[in-house]
């Protein structure tokens, strides 16, 4: 026999290669420290022991036949076909556990035989599977199929995390069971050996779960999971500041209402409705009273508040950051705007203003609105910042003259309605006003943030940093902060007057691409390429949540105000809502067909309005979205009943949202020329 | 192995100066290349993405040129996304449309105008959940199905779902061959033209978008035309041929078409000259009900029972005109005879009794009134007559009748007829009008060869011969009356005599069924010989 004229060390040293080749490591190793130690101490046990592989003619077939298959690349076709034909005719109740198996062990073959070499059979193999995967896990496929040569394993982050990560994969124990005994049965070590190597199964006893409730079969992510799970076990504290104004119109709220009604007369339905509420107060106040004392006033105006929505109320959080002092006169506008806020429901919807830009001639890169919806800006790919005042634009035009000759940006020919903003050298892909309205911040391809005074229409700061464009952004909910975001796969912590960033978030696989404060400002979100959304905690620079789902680029975020929940919509038309504090997702809402640009709470959080590049807005109630989870983990998916409207466009793309604090809603795009 | 052949590589080092590349350089190439291309491709998508667009341009790929360190091509930047052509002869290969142009023409170019400056136009898109009907709004029809919208509500409260409309595109072709049937229809100037469309109408297929249009024309023009005879025909001849279409699925429609077709049938005037030929119409149309029926019965099951409500109602109202009674009787006769039993011959004595009067010719004298109570009479006993063909045919083969009672029978026949004239003065019954009809015409021709319209066999000719008898003159339509009614009583003569045995004879052969036994001897009475042609010779001998 061939098998008997192997000698005992190169049998060892095979045996070596061939468990490290089928990822058992740790066995190889034990092997070859039990051998050195052998070998060292009696060669006579070392011969010993190859005699047992030597007398076994079977095992000793068994491993040629091993060594032959090796380099064999068709064999990766052969047993994956096999491996997938008995998924496929499994077990209905099993199946489509068996079958998340298949998609990790179809990229490692894959990879596999490019990292061997094999191209031409590895594009074989891609192409004849490709198929089974290619509804859930598409934009995966289409990176991969660029990957060609070893080199390309190396080179590319996506195909180098894939290959050094185990994928979780949950299975219960039967399924666990059927798969080992096919694997055992049929002895396709080839398969056991990717399996082993790139799988991490997480056995469970009982029945398998249904098909479609597990979210995270969606994302290949790895490791990753693991240190997301870690991650996500850390505490937020999500609920809003104490002391802000929100609390201050209650109390404030209440007593001028009081006083109202020693006048004996009211303005407005607001008026009145205040007058209820405050009455209302004083009724359940006094029972509450005695629980707390302190914040009695507080705690009650938030029941009377949230009595609606039947949510326990928002905890107050101390700021972490030191916040910028609000003059009185911005402060008392943005009361007054709070007080005359219309109540918004599924029953009570919003009037939806809408500007739209003409003559934009494809250049429009972002829009965005002031917090009152007076000021528009928009970023252009020339390089220019135009704002409008629509104040100004409603005005008569003589006016307007006048407002022009004081303009320093009016060009020779005359009247511009814009005021234009130049010093960017690259296309701007992001320009956000602060909450005032007094400045505006842009991001460009030119890798800078510029500050810009709308009072003088001119440049203050160009902050640098980041190394590559910035891709967004965004003021702090109370100004003087920014974060922003770029390719360079972080996101960043700035304040107005220093030039320097305060804190870098590093940790994305891939561009950043959105960025949004939380309500506290003690967090900001931030959307990827790499299709998870993470929270940092703006103190520490940490990653405190990181949220899996998307299944493409996450493009919008936006936070409700009670700084619960958030809304991230992403480059297929999802939009999926997550309860913070979980990191889950409450439920996506379909209905978008295109990439969801912008998205946005109303003021007290019970509609999100979402604006999409199928020249859609939606509005989406918020309330019965995160009511109706608990019923609908007994029966089915009722998605389609959450959204309460749309209104279409005529053909311009929604690129920008925003509730003003009275609860209108603006909404800006582009109109796009049909293709002639 | 890639999707960059290896030949690719080797025009690409050709056209930058290296000639000696190796294929096997190429092949290792060729991989590699693909891979740049995708990253490029990879990161120009983000580009796009945030310049919140969805169509890719030059720039964006000049922007991941930039990213990657790379100097991007110059010259390739566009206003707008590129026009791609197809290549002529190949399936997937495209080319942009890159002419060459003359530096003279660019030089002598009149300078273009200057691109029209950035502006905001504002507007309301929706005021308080709804959307105002204005120009800058996208045209929306709120269509809403009123019982979806109420499950709606009850389900979830205020959450409707606001439907857009389906437009509906009409080819030119289309528009055109609708308008050239309409004017042939409105025309009516060329009868072979018009004819020619009309099997077009019915055989051509892809006329299914034209329905909904044929439809609303045929409603119209019928609720607008009923004056116009010739077009009404024209209308109902479309609507038949439409039926006829096996390409067209016009069950949608037939809520649309039904009010017309039956207005064609029992309306009171249709066409306003007295040349115009409205019986014809009627029984075509009656035809053409039937033909729904037959077809859409099933899937309808309400449409016969609403049908036949109409025109039983039309039929049974003594304030209708007799032209209506007339369409009435004619729609539910050609329903077949299950209807006809039903619901003409259970009202059948109650309405004869109320068309005697303008039977008579002296009671009433105006002669139109009179040729349409006859048109009537006629229409009623057809009805009846084949109702009762019908129903005998339903019977197995009779066992082999007794000859001795055909003889008797025959015999009977021959003796009534001379007794009938002696009889005739005193045949007293309970029909005074006739008898007084009778003795006063006094003409009594016997042999008077009269066309007879029960002697014929096809149904449809049978209405006509009266009426071209009748037409003439009053003299002739009178005697034509008396004839026919002399005849009746006649045979109530012979027939009650042979009622009573009849019915005993009946009874024997057809126990199972003395229904129709019993409809038989009532049509006899009422009818007299009349019915005779309508019984198939085999049960006519039994009968007999």
């Amino acid at each position: 026999m061939e098998g008997e004229q192997l000698n005992g060390i190169q049998l060892n040293e095979f045996l070596i290669g061939y468990l490290k080749k089928r990822g058992f490591n740790s066995a190889a190793k034990g092997l070859e420290e039990d051998l050195h130690h052998n070998k060292g101490s009696d060669n006579n046990v070392s011969s010993f022991t190859s005699i047992d592989y030597h007398n076994d003619p079977e095992l000793t077939k068994l491993i040629r036949s091993f060594s032959q298959s090796e380099d064999d690349p068709t064999r990766y076709r052969e047993c994956y076909s096999k491996l997938r034909s008995w998924a496929y005719n499994s077990l209905d109740l099993y199946k489509h556990e068996l079958l998340r198996v298949m998609y990790p062990v179809f990229i490692h073959c894959y990879m596999d035989l490019v990292g061997k070499g094999h191209t031409q059979e590895a594009r074989v193999f891609f192409n004849s599977f490709r198929k089974d995967h290619e509804m859930i896990h598409l934009r995966d496929l289409q990176k991969l199929e660029g990957v060609l040569a070893p080199s390309h394993l190396e080179e590319m982050e996506f195909a180098r995390s894939l290959r050094k990560s185990k994928v979780n994969i949950k299975i219960c124990q039967y399924s666990y069971d059927l798969l080992l005994q096919y694997l055992h049965r049929t002895e396709s070590t080839l398969m056991l050996g990717i399996i082993n190597e790139h799988i991490n199964f997480q056995v469970y006893s009982g029945q398998p779960t249904s098909a479609s409730d597990d979210i995270e079969a969606v994302t290949i992510v790895g490791s990753f999971q693991d240190t997301a799970n870690h991650i996500n076990q850390k505490e937020i504290q999500w609920g809003l500041l104490e002391d802000s104004l929100e609390d201050r119109l209650e109390k404030t709220g209440g007593l001028l209402s009081d006083s109202e009604k020693g006048q004996g007369e009211s303005k407005d339905g607001d008026a009145d409705d205040s007058k209820k509420r405050s009455t209302e107060i004083g009724k359940q106040g006094s029972s509450i009273k005695k629980l707390k004392k302190d914040k009695a006033g507080n705690a009650t105006a938030k029941v009377a508040r949230l009595e609606t929505s039947t949510v326990p109320p928002a905890p107050r959080v101390k700021s972490e950051l030191a916040l910028p002092v609000m003059s009185t006169d911005v402060e008392q506008s943005i009361l007054e705007d709070l007080r005359n806020r219309v109540q918004l429901s599924s029953v009570a919807m919003p009037s939806v203003s809408f500007y739209t830009f003409v003559n934009s001639h494809n250049g429009l890169n972002c829009a965005s609105i002031s917090h009152d919806g007076s000021l528009v800006s928009g970023g252009f790919s020339d390089s220019s910042i135009k704002i409008w005042d629509m104040a100004k634009i409603g005005q008569a035009g003589a006016l307007q003259g006048e407002n022009d000759t004081n303009d320093p940006n009016v060009g020779p020919t005359g009247r511009r309605s814009y005021t234009l903003l130049l010093g960017h050298s690259g296309p701007v892909y992001s320009a956000n006003f602060s909450p005032p309205g007094d400045f505006v911040l842009s991001s460009s391809a030119d890798t800078t943030i510029r500050l810009w005074s709308t009072k003088l229409n001119s440049n203050l700061v160009c902050y640098k940093g980041h190394n590559y464009p910035v891709w967004d952004v965004q003021f702090s909910p109370f100004g003087h902060y920014f974060a922003s975001c770029s390719h360079d796969r972080t996101a960043r912590i700035w304040t107005m007057d220093q030039i320097q960033p305060l804190r870098i978030m590093a940790g994305h696989l891939s561009d950043v691409d959105c960025v949004q404060w939380h309500p506290n400002c003690n967090y900001i979100a931030t959307g990827s390429s790499d299709k998870t959304v993470r929270l940092w905690d703006v103190q520490t620079g940490e990653c405190v949540r990181i949220f899996i789902g998307h299944r493409s680029m996450v493009l919008s975020l936006a936070m409700s105000p009670d700084g619960r929940y958030m809304a991230s919509g992403d480059e297929d038309g999802t939009i999926m809502m997550w309860d913070l504090s979980t990191a889950r997702c409450i439920t996506p809402l379909m209905g978008h067909n295109s990439c969801v640009w912008s998205l946005s709470y109303s003021g007290e959080g019970s509609l999100l309005a979402s604006g999409s590049a199928d020249c859609t807005v939606k509005l989406w109630d918020v309330t019965s979205s995160t009511k109706l989870t608990k019923a609908e983990e007994k029966n089915g998916n009722s998605n389609r009943l959450r959204s309460l409207r749309t209104f279409p466009t005529k053909s311009t793309p929604v690129q920008a949202l925003r509730f003003s604090r009275r609860n209108l809603l603006f909404a800006a795009g582009a109109i796009s020329k049909p293709a002639s | 192995m890639s999707i960059v052949p290896k030949e690719t590589i080797e025009v690409i080092a050709q056209s930058i100066g290296i000639t000696n590349l190796l294929p096997e350089a190429a092949l290792m190439l060729a991989p590699d290349v693909e891979y740049r291309v995708r990253e490029i491709m990879q990161e120009a998508i983000k580009c796009m993405r945030h310049s919140k667009r969805t169509t890719l341009t030059a720039s964006d790929v000049d922007g991941a040129l930039n990213l990657r360190n790379v100097e991007p091509i110059y010259g390739f930047a566009s206003g707008g996304p590129f026009r791609f052509r197809k290549a002529i002869g190949h399936r997937d290969l495209f080319y942009t449309d890159d002419r060459e142009v003359d530096f003279k023409d660019v030089i002598e170019a009149p300078l273009p105008k200057a691109p029209l400056d950035t502006e905001i136009v504002c507007h309301w898109l929706a005021i308080e959940g709804v959307q105002p009907a204005i120009p800058e709004n996208a045209p929306l029809e709120v269509i809403r199905a009123p019982a979806e919208n109420k499950i709606h509500e009850q389900k979830d409260g205020p959450l409707i779902d606001i439907r857009l409309p389906v437009k509906h595109v009409l080819s030119r072709e289309l528009q055109l061959y609708f308008q050239k049937i309409a004017e042939l229809t409105m025309s009516k100037s060329n009868p072979a033209l018009f004819k020619e469309a009309l099997v077009s109408l019915a055989s051509d297929s892809g006329l299914h978008p034209l329905v909904p249009y044929f439809t609303n024309f045929i409603a119209d023009e019928v609720s607008r035309g009923l004056n116009d005879f010739l077009l009404l025909f024209n209308l109902m001849h479309i609507v038949r041929s439409l039926l006829r279409n096996p390409h067209i699925h016009i069950e949608p429609y037939l809520h649309q078409l039904m009010p017309s077709v039956v207005t064609c049938l029992v309306s009171r005037k249709l066409g306003n000259r007295f040349a115009d030929n409205h019986w014809e119409l009627r029984d075509f149309t009656a035809n053409l009900v039937a033909l729904i029926c037959k077809r859409y019965g099933t899937v309808y099951t309400t449409l016969q029972s609403r049908l036949t409500k109409t025109l039983v109602n039309a039929l049974l109202d003594p304030k209708k005109a007799l032209t209506q009674h007339y369409g009435a009787i004619q729609g539910l006769a050609a329903l077949g005879h299950n209807v006809v039993r039903l619901l003409i011959l259970s009202n059948l004595e109650p309405y004869l009794r109320l068309l005697e009067p303008e039977l008579v010719a002296e009671k009433q004298k105006n002669q139109m009134k009179s040729y349409e109570a006859w048109r009537v009479y006629g229409a009623l006993l057809r009805a009846a007559g084949l109702c009762i063909h019908d129903r005998l045919k339903i019977f197995p083969p009779l066992p082999s009748p007794l000859p001795s009672f055909i003889h008797k029978g025959k015999g009977k026949i021959i003796k009534t007829e001379p007794h009938k004239r002696k009889l005739s003065v005193d045949s007293s019954e309970n029909r005074s009008p006739q008898k007084r009809l009778i003795t006063t015409d006094g003409l009594q021709s016997q042999d008077h060869t009269s066309p007879a319209p029960m002697q014929v066999d096809n149904p449809i000719e049978n209405d006509n011969p009266p009426q071209n008898s009748v037409h003439p003159s009053s003299s002739e339509q009178a005697s034509d009356a008396s004839e026919s009614e002399s005849r009746k009583t006649k045979g109530k003569e012979a027939g009650k005599g042979r009622a009573i045995t009849m019915k005993a004879i009946l009874k024997q052969i057809w126990k199972d069924d003395l229904d129709s036994g019993r409809l038989l001897v009532k049509l006899h009475e009422l009818y007299g010989e009349r019915i005779l042609p309508f019984i198939p010779s085999t049960e006519m001998s039994v009968f007999l």
